[in-house]
This record gives C-alpha cells, structure tokens and sequence, in this order.
C-alpha cells in the first residue's frame, strides 16, 4: 500500500508513529535509503526540515508541473536552501548553499554528475574506509542507470566560451555528465526544476519510496534523538509553518528497529549534538567544504547567462593532488550575481549593467581536508540550538585559489572576453596584461577579502579507522549504538574533490545494504544492466 | 541570544533615525519602525536615491527574508543596523557626530567604503551584510531587470526556451526538446 507526503505546516496535535525505521533526511542519502528500505519490506517514516514541493499544474506553459517553483530567485532561496540562502560560515567568510525542502540537495543543484576521484578513494582507504573503485562499481552503476546519468551536451553561452577559451590554451576540457532528461534549458536547476526535467529526490527516489509504502513528513523539524542503553528510542520533532516559525504540534517517532540520519554535513552533527551524543567530543569535528572561486568574463554579444544547462562542462587539468581544483561552468541569476558582488553605488549598477547581459560563467571547486594535522572546520551549536559551522579556509588552499582565478581569467580572455570580473573585495576586473599580479594578493583566509561560495559540505561525522576522529564505523552504525546509522556525506572523511551527490547516493546504497543485512531483509540493486557508462575512463 | 537581544533593545531605545516619508509605519515581523528607517538609509546609500521606484517592496522583502534565517543570524543583522546607527560607531568609523540615517548620501557612503576597507573582521563583514542584502532584494525585483538585460523566468515567458536557435547556443541545430 503506497504511503503518503504529509504537510507539517497543516499538522497542530501532538503525533507518536512507530515505524520500522525513522529516516531523518530527505536528500541524496535519505532519498536512497527510504526506498531501498521500504523496497526490502519495513515501513519507513522520513523526516524533511524544509517544505513539500507537490505535483500540479503551473502557471506556465503545461510542462510546468510543479507550481511552487516559479524560479524566482527572491521566493525560492527562501523555501527551498537552509537558511534562505543566507547561510554562512561563522566568521561570515563563506556563503553556503545548502538545500532544504523535499529532496534536499538534490533538488536544487546544478545537476552535475561526477563519479568519487579515484586518489580520494585511496586516501580514504588508508584512513580504513572500505570504498575501492571496484567494490563501488555496482552502487555508481545503479544510480547511473535507475536516475539515469547522461551526457548532455547542449551547451550554454558560458559552457561555449569556455570551450572556445580552453582550446585557445590548448587545455583539456569534456563534457560534465548529469542527470537531466530532456532539459527545457531554463537554467533553473538551482531554484528548483519546474518541469520536473532534472532527475531531484522528489522526482525520482522519494515517490518511488513512497510508492512502497514509505511516509514523508514535511516540514518537520528533529529536536533529538532520546537513547536508552545502546539504542534510541525515540526521536523528537515538531512541525513548521510556511515561515519556518514553530507550529503546536509536535512528533515523537520511535522506531522499532532503527534511525538512519541523512541530514548532511551540518544538519546530522547538528541532531547529533542537540542529542548529547558528541562522542566525546568528536561529532562536528573535520567538517570540510569545497571552497569555489568565480569569474564573469564580459564578451561583446549578449549571452543570456540565465538560460541553458547550467553545469555540463569542466576541465579536469587541475583536480589532481589534495588541493587540486575543478573548473566548471554554470549559469547565473540577478540576485545571486548582485549579492556576490561586494559593491555598492553606481559601481554595483555598473558592474551589473556591464557584466550581466553579455557575461559568461566560470568557477572552481578546491578540494580540501588532507592534511592528517589540520582540523578543518566544526560543525557548533549556536544558543537556540541552531547549527553553524566554524571555518577558515585552509593556509594550504590559498595559492591554488590565486591559480584556479588566474587560469579562468586567462580562459575568459582567450574566448574573447574584454574584461573579467573578479569577486574580491574590491572588486576586481582583470584585462590582458593587467590585474593577474593582483589576484596573487587575495588572502582568501580573511573574511571578505573576496566572495567566497561553497555548495558542498562534507564530512563532520566520519568514518575513519583513527579511534580519535571515528564517528562512525565501517558497517554506517554510530558510534556504539546498535540501530543508528548515518549514511549522508556527513561521514566524508575528507573533501571529495569532485561534485559529491553521485558518491552519497553510492554510499548510502551501500548504507542501506548493511541496514538490510543486520536486519536479514532482502537488498536488490535492480538497475545493474543497460544505459550508457558516462564516464569513459573511469 | 539573551545578550543579543538585550544589547538590541538598549540600542533601539537609544536610536533615532532620520524619518523619511518612503518609509510607512508598518507591521512587520522583525523590523521595528527605527530598524525599517535604518535599512531604509543604508539601502539608499548602497543603491542610490530612488531605489525604491524599481523596487517597491524593499522593505516588506527584506523583513519577509527575515523569517527563514536562523534567529542568531537575523539578530546579528538587526544588531548591525543598530550599531550603524550610533554616533559612537559613526564617529569611530567616519568622524561623524551624528547617525548614520542622519548623513548625507556621500557621507554615508564613505561610512560604507570605510567598512569595506577595514581591517577588522567584523567591519567587513557588516559591509558585506548591508551590501547583499540590499543589491540581492534590489535586483529580486521584475522592474529592476530590464535594466541588465534580465529576460524574466521562464515559466512567466515560456516564449524565452522555444527561440530557434535557442540564443545561448547559437549555430547549433539540434532541435529544441519539448
């Protein structure tokens, strides 16, 4: 019997359910793990912090099938990313954009498909985590084939230039898969699909769960867990209306066999720590992110940097080494583009007048977290119980963040670019000949010193064979508990190096496997034949 | 949070903010009627004069975003526009005796530079804070977009995806899917 989505916001009475499994999460991992779990015959009851984004007919054309994305920037960073799209790091030096609503981060990424880098994964292997590229084949191969993942090589103005440029320098560029199907080519990945085109959680794993049986709750806030012994007995919740303040009903969930977290690299430290289940201090600990840097190249003809896939084209030339960096190409909007700017006066008007009708796209993932000595970033509780996360970037990052905006702006200019801006503060418009011995000066570990994105937060509760950072153990239980498992890219035990929604939905396949074989339940990878392999090489 | 909230309502008895007739008193969640008028001033100096004209609904805009930030971080804003508004602070930052509501255009926009600028952490952050507030809930607006060449969304102008070719991947025949 199918189960259903159930709006938080409508519900005001106290609520006790007693599934088999709680899954906390309805992103890449809780998505994976509420069907392969309700495929395998328990009742699962997922909990999402953020709103329901159900099926309709939108105002636009009759491909607009969800109604509540409308792609505006203004209304959508609100409902669907933590914190209205406002979320920084705690000394206010990166903006992290992070999804929150059905699906997560899957609904509101840009898309992009990469496999885990293979360097990563050995890397992971000394540190004792059991990933190989071999062992993960069947996992990678079930998501490429059940979302699918594919080359799709219509390519935006910005994807454009930066082919034209990289061939100018002779530097290797391909093709970025992703995990769109017939694309309308909005560009609106980031604020939600309207059309349903980009394969998100809410289009793809959820309503499969849900098709068997599994129950979702929306806007459903987890309080904590409340252990007893070596297990947790219950999990708290209570309800959110549509602006996020607290309704009167609340949920108590205790689960008969277990609780999966999958609230990513800050929301699951963050129900671990409103838990008293520190670990010692550990849980929040080595919290990593992908720093990006960004350049608009100004070009003489009008690009319409808004339409078109947003994320389809990269260079690999520099991922390599644990600071290395991926370049890839993307689309952007008024307010995203006016917020990043760090100007004010005639000069903001300018530079928007200037740059963003016959602007192009570029920015670099860094990868992070290496280093065995450094910390890296901690995931704390502010005084309302809210998490934030502590970070600088990296000493070791700097100069590859000067590299990465260096080479771009050399990209910009040899596609034809006049001018390219960079956003530091103050901000930066890079010529030929002028203003690269500048960019060697940016001193990223200072906030505000330039803008400084991420969308990638990993780590923060990781698996790891060192007894002093090991939250989680190599079967996804935590810690001693017997029937908690995390399964999110929260046990990261270093950046990734590449997009990581591909690697999570592959762990926690894998997650969801050894929740299966404790419990002797059956777990089937269903989509192991056909489709197209979209990483050649790999 | 007990102290943030303690040190914002000291701060907002003490404040006087210029009073200005774009800015109606209003019921709003998080913004007082001071706070309003301080947004109000540093929208105009990060924006301009008239900044309202193409965006009507400034005000209403950035106290709805309120909503969805984290409380910590909503008062950490609030906490800004208040100490903005001190003479302490403006006399630190610019030389000015009086607040900032109060300065002329120019003058507040050197108090804009100045934290731009700044050594301090702190002071480049509350550039920072005031600078995307205003440019983002600016440019959210439909009547600011003709001015950046910004066609609109696409499910209000589904016309934008079925141009051929499709301008952002000119010379390319593949057909358009539907």
């Amino acid at each position: 019997m199918p189960g259903k989505i159930v709006e938080g916001r409508n519900l005001k009475d106290e609520w006790t359910l007693t599934p088999d499994f709680c899954v906390v999460g309805s992103g890449a991992a809780g998505g994976v793990c509420a069907l392969k779990l309700a495929e395998a015959g328990f009742t699962v009851v997922v909990l999402e912090e953020g709103p329901n984004i159900p099926k309709g007919q939108g105002h636009g054309d009759k491909s607009h099938v969800r109604p509540m994305l409308n792609e505006r920037e203004s209304m959508m960073y609100k409902l669907l990313y933590q914190e209205g799209g406002a979320r920084l790091t705690k000394n206010g030096s990166v903006k992290i954009l992070q999804g929150r609503c059905l699906g997560g981060g899957t609904a509101v990424n840009w898309s992009a498909c990469l496999p885990p880098r293979k360097e990563t994964l050995l890397e992971w292997q000394k540190r004792g985590l059991p990933f190989t590229r071999e062992n993960l084949d069947p996992y990678l191969r079930e998501v490429v084939n059940y979302l699918p993942i594919v080359r799709n090589d219509k390519y935006n103005t910005s994807a454009r230039k930066f082919i034209q440029g990289c061939d100018h320098l002779g530097m290797p560029h391909d093709n970025l898969p992703n995990n769109t199907h017939n694309c309308r080519e909005c560009g609106s990945c980031g604020v939600g699909c309207p059309y349903d085109r980009k394969m998100s959680g809410f289009v793809k794993w959820l309503p499969d769960a849900v098709a068997r049986g599994a129950d979702v709750f929306t806007d459903t806030k987890v309080d904590k867990l409340v252990t007893s012994g070596d297990r947790v007995r219950e999990v708290h919740a209570h309800f959110l209306d549509g602006k996020n303040r607290p309704t009167k009903g609340t949920l108590v969930v205790k689960p008969n066999k277990g609780v999966v977290l999958a609230a990513g690299s800050i929301g699951t430290p963050a129900v671990l720590l409103r838990s008293k289940m520190d670990l010692g201090g550990r849980v929040g600990k080595y919290t990593h992110i992908h720093p990006v840097t960004i350049t608009i190249g100004k070009y003489p003809q009008p690009t319409h940097p808004a339409y078109g896939v947003p994320d389809n084209m990269w260079s690999p030339k520099f991922e390599a080494g644990p600071t290395g960096y991926l370049i890839e190409t993307g689309s952007f909007f008024p307010v995203l583009s006016a917020s990043a700017t760090l100007q004010h006066g005639e000069e903001l008007h300018r530079i928007m007048r200037d740059y963003y009708p016959t602007g192009a796209i570029s920015y670099a993932h860094h990868t992070t977290g290496f280093d065995p000595k450094e910390e890296y970033g901690t995931v704390e509780l502010d005084d309302n119980g809210d998490p934030e996360l502590d970070y600088t970037i990296p000493e070791a990052n700097v100069k590859s963040m000067q590299e990465s905006l260096e080479v771009m702006c050399r990209i910009h200019l040899a596609a034809g670019a006049s001018s390219v801006y960079v956003m530091r503060n103050p901000p930066l418009e890079v010529k030929a000949g002028s203003g690269f011995e500048e960019i060697k000066k940016i001193d990223f570990t200072e906030s505000q010193r330039a803008t400084i994105f991420t969308v990638h937060v990993m780590g923060g509760c990781q698996m790891n064979n060192d007894p002093k950072r090991r939250c989680v153990n190599n079967d996804f239980t935590f810690g001693s508990v017997k029937n908690l498992w995390v399964t999110d890219g929260s046990i990261f035990p270093t950046a990734l190096g590449a997009n990581p929604q591909v690697t999570i939905y592959a762990l926690a396949l894998w997650g969801a496997q050894e929740i299966c074989r404790k419990h002797n339940a059956p777990f089937k990878l269903n989509h192991q034949q056909g489709g197209q392999w979209p990483w050649p090489g790999y | 949070m007990a102290v943030a909230g303690i040190l914002n309502h000291t701060l907002e008895t003490l404040a006087r903010p210029k009073s200005r007739p774009e800015v109606k008193p209003a019921k709003l969640d998080h913004l007082s009627n001071k706070t309003a008028l301080i947004l109000f001033a540093v929208a105009e100096a990060v924006l301009g004069e008239n900044f309202l004209k193409k965006c009507p609904k400034f005000i209403e805009t950035v106290d709805d975003y309120l909503n969805y930030q984290r409380p910590a971080q909503r008062q950490q804003l609030i906490t800004a526009l208040l100490v903005a508004e001190t003479r302490l602070f403006n006399l630190i930052v610019g030389g000015n005796l009086r607040g900032f509501s109060h300065l002329s255009l120019a003058d507040r926009r050197e108090v804009l530079e100045k934290l731009r600028s700044s050594d301090r952490e702190q002071s480049r952050n509350i550039y920072a804070a005031f600078v995307t507030v205003a440019a983002g809930t600016y440019y959210s607006s439909d009547l600011t977009w003709p001015d950046i060449g910004y066609p609109g969304v696409s499910v209000d102008h589904p016309e934008i995806l079925n141009q051929k070719p499709a301008p952002w991947r000119p010379q390319d025949p593949r057909p358009i899917e539907p």
